[in-house]
């Protein structure tokens, strides 16, 4: 397929297959490589590109699983070029090397653009901007010197460029038809790339592609293909290519359906759209239920937020995704259409066993609402590792007290079962019921009866299920004023 | 010229003399700027003119013979251009220093991943797929993939040792600590994977490889391909982390040089980061039982240290886990004895401080336990049990500040304040504690050469075949340049990792800095020399700084000296009798504050301080950075890192970054390191010892003694698991 983008400032038209990563194209069609491959499946953050897209944010994204449709009409950054025009050291490369903060320089050009992504949107929470980029020789703790000492210094003008030419495009891109999305930058010169290289590696094989502009458009077509395979952040998606090797044809890249990424908060509910990444669920989220953002924020990285999406975290029916717990615990609504036809029902009905989903052929999420109510909600994760980790259990807990008694009760696990689910023994055993330690005590004994978890590398099931239970142990240590807080053991 | 010199005697420390003033001074690295731009070129990026792509096919059996490999399906696949399975393509990499090739013949698979085939195809998608669709038949046969209940099991005469009675000192001990511990096999895990392009011009090979000691690697290439080793150059200027996993030549070297061969094109092999997992070498588990006797002085009268550790049948390798148990501590009954059990699982080798690394971990935290069986303080009782002289072979020490790291750690670290009794203080639902460990890692020296020109501008140019894998090496041997020289460093240039200069002892068991820093330093001293001899005086007389050579009355700028023609010396250094008239090793203390979570059993590292002694720092930067960095592998190795093996068939189960997990910025706590003035007049001429791997010698055990003060549990399962908090609070 035809697309065009903007690489380090000058407009690129290749034909692609359509699965091809960011990443190899970079470091075999165009010898930039100095985004490194470090593990290929996002866990790493040598490969961190800056793409800036149709709203002017730079955002720090893996590369190695980013496919290059994605990026039709965004402007992408690499590590090459983020300097200033006179050569100059970018002030977080010139911080780097007065820090210290490259050793082996394998890892050296993820974090620099990483930190250079942050820097130009003014962030200062380093060790967050950070936590998905690996270091095996520093121990990080000079490149956060580093990030520190290049706060406040003068962005770069090409952030303002990039911005300009993706607005640009987003302006065309609303006017084009959809199936020939076109991106056609002002300069003329639109080199061919791939292309002019004859024919693109085979294999896949070039299967049918569809770049959808609204989700009218993405209906239609996935009616007409419904064993097509749908790509949202190709998070998820993206490893079965660079992992698996699979064959993913047809393929609907769902990110020029804006219409699906929008997050409305009303009076009465929230309503998040399938195609709201991570990062935009957090920003929703820190004013209306503080622990789901906390928990987002322990979400993978800011890479992977920043690609990741909400449908395609509920649509994989992972049973340790992070978000199904939370909306699950919220009361949450799961809408669903397929053509014209559009129905909705409860989260947690979603997911039916592990690998199988409440949905036919051709149907897609289309969004998650729940009610709007004040926050009672209490998200908790536990992984391995501290961040950068799928939890081993995530447990959310909405409880609702009035008068010292329980009047509402919603409690949905991550990690305990073939699925996302709710602990719907627990939650009886709490409703109604005095919120004393003896009601939460009984409300733990039950946990066992809603789950049988299992012994996996991540965690053994006894561990799984103790952990579970002081999490509810803990929540009511919380309303009685305890510090809990996981993050809170500084000195 | 070639200047010789063997280490028999002490030197005077002239780094100390001289002007320049740029020795152990906190010099950003000269590469710096190449690295944060990303032109540092790794082995992967070189492209050359008709290249075409390899990848390795992995076994999926854990033992076994390839019976049959259709060949001819693959060949029909689009852009394929050959698969190749030369009977010289390697089973196993090479270990540090082999010098020769490992086992070869790819048809007999030995553990699963292992490389049966080279696919080459002309884009590396199509041959990823193509190594992918390759049909392998192979007749299984049993193997032992159980370290536990392995079949056969060795026991190295190298590494028992039995003097005194143990049963005895144990029996009439004041007070006795007998316990076991366990470590979890470890990967290196280096951020750039394992790569190779090779191009044949006639019958001379180079290879662009990832490699950390290439004199060695090129001996290993030349007898695997069954060439001279003339007709083999390696370049590796830049190596992206290599912790040992890169010590020796693996698999990806030597099938691109014989696919490169056969196709009469250039080709590239590049591991994928599972291949790195399943067939580069990765540490031991190892299972230990240390036990330790007491008499109600808190002296120690006996030591015992066994070990059971794993590898491949027949291969050479075996941890040297109790390596430092040797000479730390004192104690006239000593008994050590390893077991190597015979496994199929992927290859062992030496990871960052093979030995201490695990070893340590088992000793300081059974040294834990009888300050406490003693009601000592941890520090008092180690202090105590320094020894006068080597326990065994009764050598005298070199410089060993072990009790001042301690006293000097303790105090930075307020260890005073620490309550001796377990479990007293809590914070909300953390349990809070501190504990300590010594550090010790032997230090290690091997010969090494390097070339110094002072050019006719009167610029320096230091040429060697070492490698720098992050530790540093372009910046300390620019200083050592500089400093001999009397030249700002930006007047040094330094070329590395190219076996068509002077071999080095390449970067490896932590003896990179010292050796191939003493060649420098060797062929520095001649060229001061020749400089003083031209200004017509005594060497010892010569002042050199800033480019210009002062003596007496006399001076000379040093490209008035060079102006007739550069000067060039070549510096070898050997180690020599010093080396076994004493025990060489650096030392230094951590201490480590830990907040063990009572709901989920998580721990978490508040705060770690080391203080180190480690000879002449030539670098306090680059020094710095390793201990640094060594402490947060110590942090892995408690907490997190754990390859896991399948028990049917050996295979590694988490073979990504996703599941084995190297700590990220929220595991690294505040780390304060602070050096010691030292000069150890034993180690080499420049009095330098080991630095990048004794900050991971010891410091894990700090981590679990904290978990004992914060929670009363004995832990001696590396790493711990939340469960074993949790199952006992
Ligand atoms: C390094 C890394 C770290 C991670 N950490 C976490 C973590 O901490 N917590 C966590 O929960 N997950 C984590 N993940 C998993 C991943 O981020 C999630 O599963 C993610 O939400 C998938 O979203 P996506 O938009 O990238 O989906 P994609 O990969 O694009 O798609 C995933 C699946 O959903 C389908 N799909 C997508 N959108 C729709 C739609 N609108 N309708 C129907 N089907 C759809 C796709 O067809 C596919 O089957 C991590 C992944 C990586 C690579
Ligand atoms: S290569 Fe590791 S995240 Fe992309
Ligand atoms: S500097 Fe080597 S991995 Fe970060």
């Amino acid at each position: 397929m035809e697309i065009a983008f903007v690489l380090n400032g000058a407009p690129v038209r290749i034909d692609t297959t359509p699965t091809r990563t960011l990443l190899d194209w970079l470091r075999e069609e165009r010898a930039l490589t100095g985004t490194k491959e470090g593990c290929n499946e996002g866990d790493c953050g040598a490969c961190t590109v800056i793409v800036t897209g149709p709203d002017g944010t730079p955002r720090a994204l893996n590369a190695c699983i980013l496919f290059l449709p994605q990026l039709h009409g965004k402007a992408v950054r690499t590590v090459e070029v983020i300097a200033g025009p006179d050569g100059a050291l970018h002030p977080v490369q010139q911080a780097m090397v007065e820090h210290h903060g490259s050793q082996c320089g394998f890892c050296t050009p993820g974090f620099v653009v990483a930190m250079a992504a942050a820097h130009a949107r003014g962030r200062t929470d380093h060790e967050d901007q950070l936590a998905g980029n690996l270091c095996r020789c520093t121990g990080y703790a000079p490149i956060l010197r580093a990030a520190r000492a290049a706060e406040g210094a003068p962005i770069p003008a090409w952030v303002a460029e990039d911005a300009a030419a993706a607005r640009n495009h987003a302006r065309q891109d609303t006017q084009a038809d959809d199936a020939h999305p076109v991106f056609r930058p002002d300069i003329s010169s639109g080199e061919r790339g791939d292309a002019a290289r004859g024919a693109e590696s085979p294999p896949p094989t070039a299967p049918d592609a569809a770049l959808p502009k609204d989700s009218d458009a993405l209906a239609a077509w996935y009616e007409a293909h419904p064993d097509a395979t749908l790509i949202a952040g190709a998070t998820d998606v993206g490893l079965w290519v660079t992992k698996q090797l699979r064959d993913l044809a047809p393929v609907a890249f769902l990110h020029r359906c804006r219409d699906l990424a929008r997050i409305e908060v009303s009076e009465r509910e929230v309503r998040i759209g399938a195609m709201a990444t991570l990062a935009e669920l957090h920003e929703v989220m820190a004013p209306l239920h503080p622990s789901f953002a906390e928990l987002i924020r322990r979400y993978g990285s800011v890479q992977v937020r920043n690609a990741a999406t909400v449908g395609g975290n509920i649509a994989n029916g992972s049973p340790i995704g992070d978000s199904p717990p939370a909306l699950i615990a919220l009361g949450a609504t799961l809408h669903l259409r397929k053509g014209d036809a559009r129905r909705s029902l409860p989260l947690e009905d979603f997911f039916v066993d592990y690998g199988k989903q409440d949905r036919a052929p051709g149907e897609f999420v289309e969004a998650v609402s729940f009610p709007r109510r004040p926050d009672t909600l209490s998200c908790q994760k536990l992984s391995k590792r501290f961040d950068q980790d799928i939890s081993a259990v995530c447990g959310c807990f909405d409880i609702a007290v009035e008068d010292d008694t329980v009047t509402r009760a919603r409690v949905a696990f991550g990690g305990m079962a073939a699925t996302p689910k709710r602990a719907r023994a627990v939650e009886a055993t709490l409703e109604g019921q005095p919120w004393t330690a003896a009601t939460v005590e009984a409300a733990m004994a039950r946990l066992a009866d809603d789950f049988r978890p299992i012994d996996d590398m991540r965690a053994s099931a006894g561990y799984r299920l103790r952990a579970a239970q002081n999490m509810l142990a803990r929540v009511f240590a919380e309303r009685a004023g305890a510090r809990t807080s996981v993050l809170e053991i500084a000195p | 010229m070639t200047a010789r010199f063997t280490m028999d005697e002490t030197q005077p420390r002239l780094l100390d003399e001289t002007a320049q003033g740029v020795i152990h001074e906190p010099m950003d690295r000269p590469e710096g700027r190449l690295k944060v731009t990303g032109c540092a070129r790794y082995a992967a990026e070189h492209v050359l003119e008709g290249m075409a792509e390899g990848v390795l096919v992995r076994a999926r059996v854990g033992r076994g013979r390839v019976s049959c490999a259709d060949e001819e399906a693959v060949r029909a696949m689009p852009g394929v251009l050959g698969v190749y399975s030369d009977s010289r393509m390697l089973q196993v990499p090479a270990h540090g220093g082999a010098g020769t090739a490992p086992a070869q013949g790819p048809d007999e698979v030995r553990y699963f991943g292992q490389p049966v085939a080279l696919v080459v195809a002309e884009t590396p998608q199509q041959a990823r797929h193509a190594a992918e669709a390759l049909q392998v038949t192979y007749e299984e046969e049993p193997g032992d993939f159980d370290p536990d209940a392995a079949g056969t099991v060795d026991r190295p005469d190298k590494r028992a040792l039995d003097q005194g009675d143990l049963d005895q000192a144990m029996a009439g001990a004041h007070r006795t600590v007998d316990v076991t511990c366990t470590t979890a096999p470890q990967h290196a895990a280096a951020m750039e994977p394992h790569a190779a392009v090779a191009v044949w011009e006639g019958d001379r090979l180079t290879l662009h490889g990832t490699l950390q000691m290439l004199k060695h690697n090129r001996a290993e290439l030349a007898d695997a391909l069954g060439v001279a080793e003339e007709q083999v150059r390696i370049l590796s200027p830049h190596v992206g982390g290599g912790f040992g996993s890169k010590l020796g030549i693996s698999a990806e070297s030597v099938a691109a040089a014989l696919a490169a061969r056969a196709l009469g094109r250039p080709v590239r092999v590049v591991m994928s980061r599972q291949q790195v997992f399943e067939t580069t070498t990765h540490r031991t588990a190892t299972r230990q039982r240390i036990r330790l006797a007491a008499d109600a002085d808190g002296r120690l009268t006996a030591i015992g240290h066994e070990d059971r550790v794993y590898n491949l049948p027949g291969n050479a390798f075996s941890e040297p886990t109790a390596q430092s148990t040797h000479f730390l501590y004192a104690g006239e009954n000593r008994r050590m004895a390893q077991e190597v059990a015979r496994v199929n699982r992927a290859c062992t080798g030496a990871v960052r401080a093979p030995g201490e690394a695990v070893g340590m971990l088992a000793l300081e935290g059974a040294m834990d336990e009888m300050a406490e069986a003693l009601g000592l303080d941890p520090i008092a009782f180690r202090k105590r049990n320094i020894p006068q002289r080597h326990p065994e072979t009764g050598q005298p020490y070199s410089a060993r500040a072990l009790a001042g790291c301690m006293d000097d750690g303790a105090r930075r670290f307020g260890w005073e304040a620490r309550d001796p009794r377990p479990a007293q203080r809590r914070e909300g639902e953390w349990w809070i504690g501190i504990g300590m460990a010594a550090a010790a890692r032997v230090n290690l020296v091997s010969p090494s050469r390097a070339r110094v020109t002072l050019r006719e501008d009167g610029s320096a140019l230091v040429e060697t075949d070492m490698t720098d894998i992050g530790t540093g090496t372009y910046a300390i041997l620019n200083q050592i340049a500089a400093e001999m020289l009397g030249l700002s460093p930006a007047r040094v240039e330094v070329r590395l990792g190219d076996t068509d200069l002077p071999p080095a002892s390449g970067s490896g068991g932590s003896m990179g800095a010292s050796s191939a820093g003493s060649s420098v330093f060797v062929a520095c001293r001649a060229l001061r020399k020749t400089v003083a001899g031209r200004l017509g005086c005594h060497e010892h007389e010569l002042t050199l700084k800033d480019g210009t050579a002062t003596c007496a009355n006399r001076r000379a700028r040093l490209h008035e000296l060079a102006a007739s023609g550069a000067l060039s010396e070549e510096g070898e250094f050997r180690p020599g009798t010093t080396k076994k008239q004493v025990s060489q090793a650096s030392y230094g203390a951590f201490f480590a504050e830990v907040a063990v979570n009572g709901v989920t059993g998580e721990t978490r590292v508040r705060r770690m301080d080391g203080t180190f002694a480690a000879g002449r720092i030539l670098n306090e930067k680059t020094a710095r950075s390793q201990c640094q960095g060594g402490m947060i592998w110590g942090i892995g190795a408690a907490l997190t890192e754990e390859m896991v093996f399948d028990p049917r068939d050996g295979h590694v189960v988490n073979r990504d970054l996703a599941g084995y997990h190297i700590p990220v910025n929220a595991d690294a706590p505040p780390i304060g390191v602070t050096f010691l003035e030292e000069r150890d007049d034993h180690a080499c001429p420049i009095q330098s010892k080991g630095v990048g791997e004794l900050g991971i010698s010891g410091a894990g055990a700090a981590i679990l003694n904290a978990i004992y003060n914060a929670t009363g549990l004995r832990l001696r399962d590396y790493p711990v698991r939340p469960e074993a908090i949790l199952s006992d609070t």
